[in-house]
């Protein structure tokens, strides 16, 4: 699944720039090739050889650009710089054009006249914007990924930091002691005071805190007591599945470190709002997960216990 | 509620490490084992983030990502759903580390305090990687039929994601 969403946000994206760059190049949006007639205002008893600061006019502005005029072997160019007040194609083409200096353009002197000084010049060719633009973007994303992450190790030092202290002073088993009364009603099938019950809600209260390091291998744990119950070994049992529900609901009472070092402090009045949102979800995950019990009945697994369980498990001292 | 939500981080930073102390816990030395963690992750992530962020990049850049929100807009506007926030709510239950770097490009698109990122960080900080979970939990006891357990599993993030939008907006908006 996302192997094709992903390669397909790429190949979208070659597909998309493509058909930009085509489009432009069938209505010819640059102009690429064209010949624009500029009167040009050279200082006085200036050598047309020498390198110097020039001005000129294009048809249909009154403002004088500058320019620097440049002789390169029997031709010319000029450099010039981008002015806001210049016609909008022109400031396209600077702003798409190949170079990676984006504030000035380099125009080639097709044709030069005396008295009055005029000149044909082209400007640089505009071509596969888009295609350019999208290699820059992943270049660009590449590099900016990995600043990022670097940038991203202190927050989440910090956090970690604390949340290691929360795990090894037992906040988690403070957790357990809420969690536990809603085991019964969750995992019905499971007999009561089975060791399942306890990883359960460890692994419960580990998510709560936002220790994905350590919720993990306890739900993979519970998963196992689970296992031991579950009669039909290839197929996940009602309780198995209520497990997974509750843990891809993640009740997440604090925001997981990536989150705390990407926002900052900010995070501070989303904690509120997560914190609505992942109960809403875990209700309406575990209310599904009932309702699906309902078409997948089950024997209760009182039956299903191990030998090996049966010594530590003895359903005549309950209560 | 604002003023409520000032004190919750400094009260986390506090009161942690106090519990810590009257527990007897040598809250130093496992502050630095915890925190040591952080590099970790920050290299670990690096990979994903460096796939998600170039492919949704070119994506931006290419024009499609405009294309596709002004096509599908009006459409989810319809149910006052943000079209902006639709890339997290595709990619937070396929991939953890990867949302963080969509995540990323939209705080780089629409600014930290945007209304946007808000309910992408909360859907982001409320939901679960589901098929990551399915995949090691199942993988882990070798159970191939898993029954209901993907839909309820993708249930509980569709509820995860829409009220991460209305909470966003009751309370920010």
């Amino acid at each position: 699944m996302l192997n094709y969403i992903w390669a397909g946000l790429i190949i979208i994206s070659l597909v998309f720039a493509v058909g930009h760059d085509a489009g432009d190049m069938l209505q010819d949006t640059y102009r690429n090739g064209k010949v624009y007639e500029i009167e040009l205002l050279f200082p006085e008893n200036s050598d047309l050889n020498k390198r110097q600061n020039i001005r000129f006019y294009t048809a249909g502005h009154e403002k004088a650009f500058e320019a620097v005029w440049r002789p390169i072997d029997d031709t010319y160019e000029m450099i010039i710089p981008v002015d806001p007040e210049m016609p909008e194609l022109w400031q396209n083409i600077a702003e798409n054009q190949q170079a990676s200096n984006r504030s000035e353009m380099l125009a080639e002197v097709v044709s030069i006249n005396r008295e009055p000084t005029t000149a044909g010049i082209l400007l640089p060719k505009v071509r596969y914007v888009k295609l350019r633009a999208i290699t820059d973007a992943a270049f660009d994303m590449a590099e900016f990924a990995v600043t990022l992450a670097i940038g991203l190790i202190g927050v989440m030092a910090l956090w970690l930091g604390l949340m290691k202290i929360a795990e090894k002073s037992g906040l988690v088993y403070m957790l357990v002691r809420i969690v536990q009364p809603f085991l019964r009603f969750l995992f019905r099938n499971v007999p009561k005071n089975h060791p399942a019950h306890g990883v359960i809600s460890l692994n419960m209260a580990a998510n709560m805190l936002g220790l994905g390091n350590a919720a993990t291998p306890l739900g993979i744990k519970a998963m196992e007591e689970l296992q031991k119950l579950n009669p039909n070994k290839d197929t996940a049992s009602n309780a198995q599945c209520m497990l997974l529900t509750v843990n891809t609901a993640s009740v997440q009472l604090l925001p997981p470190a990536t989150l705390v070092a990407l926002i900052g402090t900010g995070v501070n009045e989303l904690v509120i709002s997560m914190a609505l949102a992942t109960l809403i979800s875990l209700f309406v995950g575990i209310t599904a997960a009932k309702i699906y019990e309902r078409f997948h009945p089950e024997e209760p697994h009182d039956s299903n216990i191990p030998d090996e369980q049966k010594i530590s498990y003895n359903p005549t001292n309950e209560g | 509620m604002q003023s409520i939500a000032v004190f919750i981080l400094p009260l986390i930073i506090v009161l942690i490490p106090l519990y810590g102390i009257i527990r007897k816990v040598q809250v130093y030395e496992v502050f630095v084992d915890g925190a040591k963690e952080g590099f970790q992750i920050g290299v670990r992530i690096i990979p994903y983030l460096v796939a998600i962020l170039f492919a949704i990049g070119m994506f931006r850049e290419s024009g499609a990502m405009d294309f596709f929100m002004t096509a599908l807009g009006p459409v989810l506007g319809l149910v006052g759903f943000p079209v902006e926030v639709l890339p997290m709510a595709i990619f937070r239950p396929l991939t953890g580390s990867g949302s963080v770097g969509v995540l990323v490009d939209m705080v780089s698109a629409y600014g930290e305090d945007s209304l946007i990122v808000k309910m992408a960080a909360t859907m982001f900080g409320s939901t679960e990687t589901t098929f990551y979970v399915l995949a090691v939990y199942f993988g882990a006891v070798g159970i191939r039929r898993v029954k209901y357990s993907v839909q309820t599993g993708l249930i509980a993030d569709l509820s995860g994601i829409i009220s991460s939008v209305v909470i966003v907006y009751l309370l920010f908006g």
